[in-house]
């Protein structure tokens, strides 16, 4: 089963328990204004500019007859400051098991675990599973917007060990406004981790005068109750990517 | 510590009450013909009566320079002269050795003159009446405290913690007056410990109160400092040690090694530079408790691992009860206390020269990849030859307080006279070969000719090339068992070409990772090279990666850098890794740095440097950002490489760091 992911990040540190590797798949059915890795929102290859780094030599714009370059109409292959970089990489989950497994063996120990992570780990479901069941007794945890069938949810659930889901606006015309989405199936879901017994934490971005209003504040606390809830300070930074993609940063 | 105190050395207030002595030493000296040892002791002596005693509001550990310079002892015809009859190692001066604090705080310096030299003797005066000189301006300041200090030490035994302190300072400032540099502080806490212990065990200090005075002697490393240069404003080899096994095997660290910590954390000074030791068996606490340090961006603690250093001294030939008191230079050399006369930062040899001279002279008429491999191994030995060979008559200016400080006739070497060489761009030569390997003789894809012309023209007319060698061929630092094996191999080489020679002093030589400022230096003796490193481009420091690979994640080189054999290259030289500030957002981040630190440990590594970096990286990131390629930035969910930032986004870090620092 091949995959699309965007990177791995060992040691993270910010990502659940203990030192871990998370995983990014590539791909989300979100579109939140605010999103920090709009990398991960096409599961389409990407090319990504640095321009910090860009003399301005144009090599890249000179012809080649590298297969890989012909969609994107540089080639990759020539920058001398290595400014142009596909995101987004197929890769086997047999393959990507024994890669994550290498680099877990380093931390021997103190290897906390892998998070999956995106985009949406869901938005590519069937490759999620093959690669749970590839890392099966490892800490698995999951960083997810919640926004997939019922069903899958549980499914999955199950088979982690700590679950960080994201839970951004109580309204639903709220949501979808800011997000593409209604929040519906994603309140049905936290639902069902908040009856499954596995361990998680309910994240909430705070993005001024959208998600930070006390209006929206309580009203997640209405929906959450007493769980776990962890408010995640929103810092300007999050729009950086953007500019490499050639896309828009809309706030 | 005292605010104003503090502030008042820091903003270098002090300097306004320096002066400028118009000295013409060494043509005086050398007009009356005057022995070395002689020279020495009059400059002392000259000094030490030009020496002002001023004490500062609420200082509690006193001296300070107030002569701003310290002349020759000799001229530059008499330097010539030596030079052509002696080997002279950087100034000529003793440098870089940790003599006996200890011995000489617990005897006083009346104890200690009755078995020195006249020279000695000479020296010992001198600093008792400079001594005297402060104790006569306490008086008259009303600072009974100093006068009961100075009433007891330096002339007789330490009966306290402060007196300990104020002992060890007055030591430490009469060597750098002596003229030596690169003064070490040793193991501190192994030595302190037993002042402080007692008074704790008499109610005279809480833990608080104890690290107000540590607080103020830890400022005193940074009053003179910036008289005594090294290669550059800082390079003082002020370093500490902390920890480790004594000689009965038990663990040093104690609360005196907690306070150090702490102290070094509340100051945010550079000096002293702290060091500890660690080992399989050290608590993940202690990591976490040190990761706060490594926090602070001051670059401290660096490690090093018992595990690995003790029984590589010991195969080198340094009896246990030495190998277990180890301790570190002006750097990270290993080196002995109080018999110990190593030079252990003598030479340097380039791997990356090495594998230049071969690629050039030798890969054309090289069939196999092992031939050329054995070229480049030719060149390693002919280099480390010619460097031990050119290594003759070493001669120091002999240095008569040293040598009162020093359990060993210091003035004819001491129980150790090893001599260290350096390793340089160890990972620039280690991407060459598996670069040279891969591209002309696995895959056949470009021929010896191309790749030297590519190389000789700095890649200007093979962007592709110059592309696929920096940016899609594997490096050092990604765990790659293929290109790791060839740092194994060059440090391997490295140790089996000077196995079995004896130096000038009868010693050994030591084969070490280190770069001290060869990193800049032995890179511009070559042009470009075969990894894709561009001419005028440095290697990393020390042990480190190339500096534009493209790295994993820090553990992928802490596994790759842990490979090799260190049992056989225990000169030193550590694997540094940089974070950033941002990285540390809360205790449970500190303590997985501390994890990091444990997993190099465990996987017997030798020495590990962290840096948090500070806003001048960071703008010189925006300059040099090849320079600076492993900056992690944590910006909110998630983490970026600083260069790969937007320079907008760069600017808004920098912003933010500065209310950080």
């Amino acid at each position: 089963m091949n995959g699309i992911i965007f990177d791995i990040k060992e040691m993270a540190v910010h990502d659940g328990p203990g030192l871990r590797t998370t995983v990014f798949f590539k791909g989300c059915a979100l579109k939140c204004r605010w999103c920090h890795n709009p990398e991960g929102l096409s599961k389409n290859l990407q090319l990504m500019y640095k321009e910090a780094r860009c003399t301005h030599c144009n090599l890249c714009k000179s012809e080649c007859n590298h297969t890989e370059c012909k969609p994107f109409g540089r080639c990759l292959h020539i920058c001398p400051e290595n400014c142009l970089v596909v995101s987004g990489r197929e890769v086997s989950a047999n393959n990507l098991a024994d890669e994550l497994k290498k680099g877990a063996e380093i931390l021997g120990e103190s290897f906390g675990g892998f998070t999956f992570s995106g985009g949406e780990p869901f938005f590519q479901y069937d490759f999620l599973i093959s690669l749970i069941e590839e890392l099966k007794g490892y800490n698995l945890c999951i960083e997810t917007s919640g926004y997939t069938e019922s069903e899958k949810f549980k499914t999955v659930v199950d088979k982690l060990d700590y679950v960080i889901m994201d839970i951004k606006l109580a309204d639903s015309n709220l949501h979808n406004k800011y997000t593409g989405v209604h929040n519906g199936i994603i309140i049905k879901n936290f639902e069902i981790l908040r009856d499954s017994g596995v361990p998680f934490v309910i994240r909430t971005p705070l993005i001024p005068n959208i998600t930070d209003t006390k209006e929206n504040l309580d009203g997640i606390k209405k929906i959450i109750g007493d769980s776990p809830w962890e408010k995640i300070p929103y810092n300007t930074m999050a729009g950086a990517k953007y500019k490499m993609l050639g896309m828009e940063y809309s706030l | 510590m005292d605010k104003k105190l503090y502030d008042f050395f820091v903003n270098k207030e002090h300097h306004k009450l320096r002066h400028t002595v118009d000295w013409n030493l060494a043509q005086e000296y050398s007009a009356a013909n005057l022995t070395p040892k002689e020279r020495m002791a009059d400059r002392f002596e000259r000094v030490m009566k030009e020496e002002k005693a001023i004490i500062n509001d609420n200082e509690k550990i006193v001296f300070m320079r107030t002569v701003a310079n310290l002349p020759d002892c000799f001229t530059e015809d008499e330097w010539a002269d030596i030079k052509s009859k002696h080997y002279i190692h950087e100034l000529g001066y003793m440098s870089n050795l940790s003599p006996n604090y200890y011995g000489t705080i617990a005897e006083g310096l009346l104890q200690k003159r009755k078995t020195a030299d006249e020279y000695g003797k000479r020296a010992i005066d001198n600093i008792i009446m400079l001594s005297d000189k402060y104790l006569e301006q306490a008086k008259k300041q009303g600072r009974e405290d100093i006068v009961e200090v100075l009433t007891q030490v330096p002339r007789y035994p330490a009966r306290n913690f402060r007196e300990a302190l104020q002992f060890f300072r007055i030591i430490h400032f009469a060597l750098w007056a002596e003229g030596n540099y690169h003064n070490t502080v040793g193991r501190f806490d192994k030595y302190i410990y037993p002042y402080l212990k007692a008074d704790m065990d008499k109610g005279l200090y809480t833990a608080k109160t104890a690290l107000d005075l540590l607080e103020d002697f830890f400022l005193s490393f940074n009053k003179d400092s910036d008289i005594y240069v090294g290669v550059q404003q800082g390079d003082n080899g002020q370093s500490m040690m902390l920890g480790g096994l004594d000689e009965n095997g038990n663990e040093v660290f104690n609360l005196l090694s907690e306070l150090c910590l702490k102290a070094s954390y509340n100051n945010k000074l550079i000096d002293p530079k702290i060091n500890l030791r660690v080992s399989k068996n050290t608590p993940k606490e202690r990591y976490t408790l040190a990761s706060h340090l490594t926090k602070a961006g001051l670059g401290f603690p660096q490690y090093s691992n018992d595990d690995i250093v003790i029984p590589a001294l010991e195969k080198l030939g340094y009896e246990y009860c030495d190998a277990v008191n180890y301790t570190v230079a002006a750097c990270w050399e290993f080196i002995i206390p109080n018999v110990g006369a190593d030079v252990a930062n003598i030479s340097a040899l380039s791997f990356p020269k090495a594998v230049d001279t071969a690629f050039h002279n030798n890969l054309k008429n090289c069939e196999t990849f092992d031939e050329f491999l054995t070229a480049v191994k030719r060149e390693i030995k002919n280099t480390a030859d010619s460097i031990c060979e050119g290594i003759k008559d070493l001669w120091f200016v002999p240095s008569p307080f040293m040598n009162v400080l020093m359990d060993t006739d210091i003035y004819n070497g001491g129980k150790y006279n090893n001599f260290g060489i350096h390793g340089t761009g160890i990972a620039t030569a280690a991407d060459s070969l598996a670069a040279i390997k891969k591209y002309v003789y696995d895959d056949k894809t470009i021929s010896a000719e191309e790749y030297i012309n590519a190389v000789d023209t700095n890649f200007e007319n093979s962007p592709e090339l110059l592309h696929k060698l920096r940016f899609e061929t594997p490096k050092v630092g990604n765990n790659d068992d293929n290109v790791d094996s060839f740092v194994v191999k060059l440090l391997d080489t490295f140790a089996d070409s000077l196995e079995g020679k004896t130096n000038c002093r009868g010693g050994k030589f030591r084969a070490g990772t280190g770069s001290a400022m060869y990193y800049l230096w032995h890179a511009n003796e070559i042009g470009a090279s075969p990894d894709g490193r561009r001419n005028g481009e440095p290697f990393g420091t020390n042990f480190s990666v190339s500096l534009f690979a493209d790295i994993k994640s820090p553990l992928t080189v802490i596994a790759s850098m842990s490979k090799p054999h260190f049992e056989r290259a225990i000169n030193g030289g550590p694997l540094t890794l940089e974070f950033h500030q941002s990285l540390f957002t809360d205790e449970e981040s500190v303590e997985k740095v501390g994890m990091v630190v444990k997993s190099f440990i465990d996987k017997g590594g030798h020495q590990l440097q962290l840096n948090t970096v500070n806003r001048e990286t960071m703008l010189d990131a925006q300059i040099h950002p090849e320079n600076h390629k492993q900056l992690v930035v944590r910006i909110w969910g998630w983490s970026a490489y600083f260069v790969e930032l937007d320079k907008e986004y760069q600017d808004h870090v920098i912003a933010r760091q500065a209310y950080t620092v």
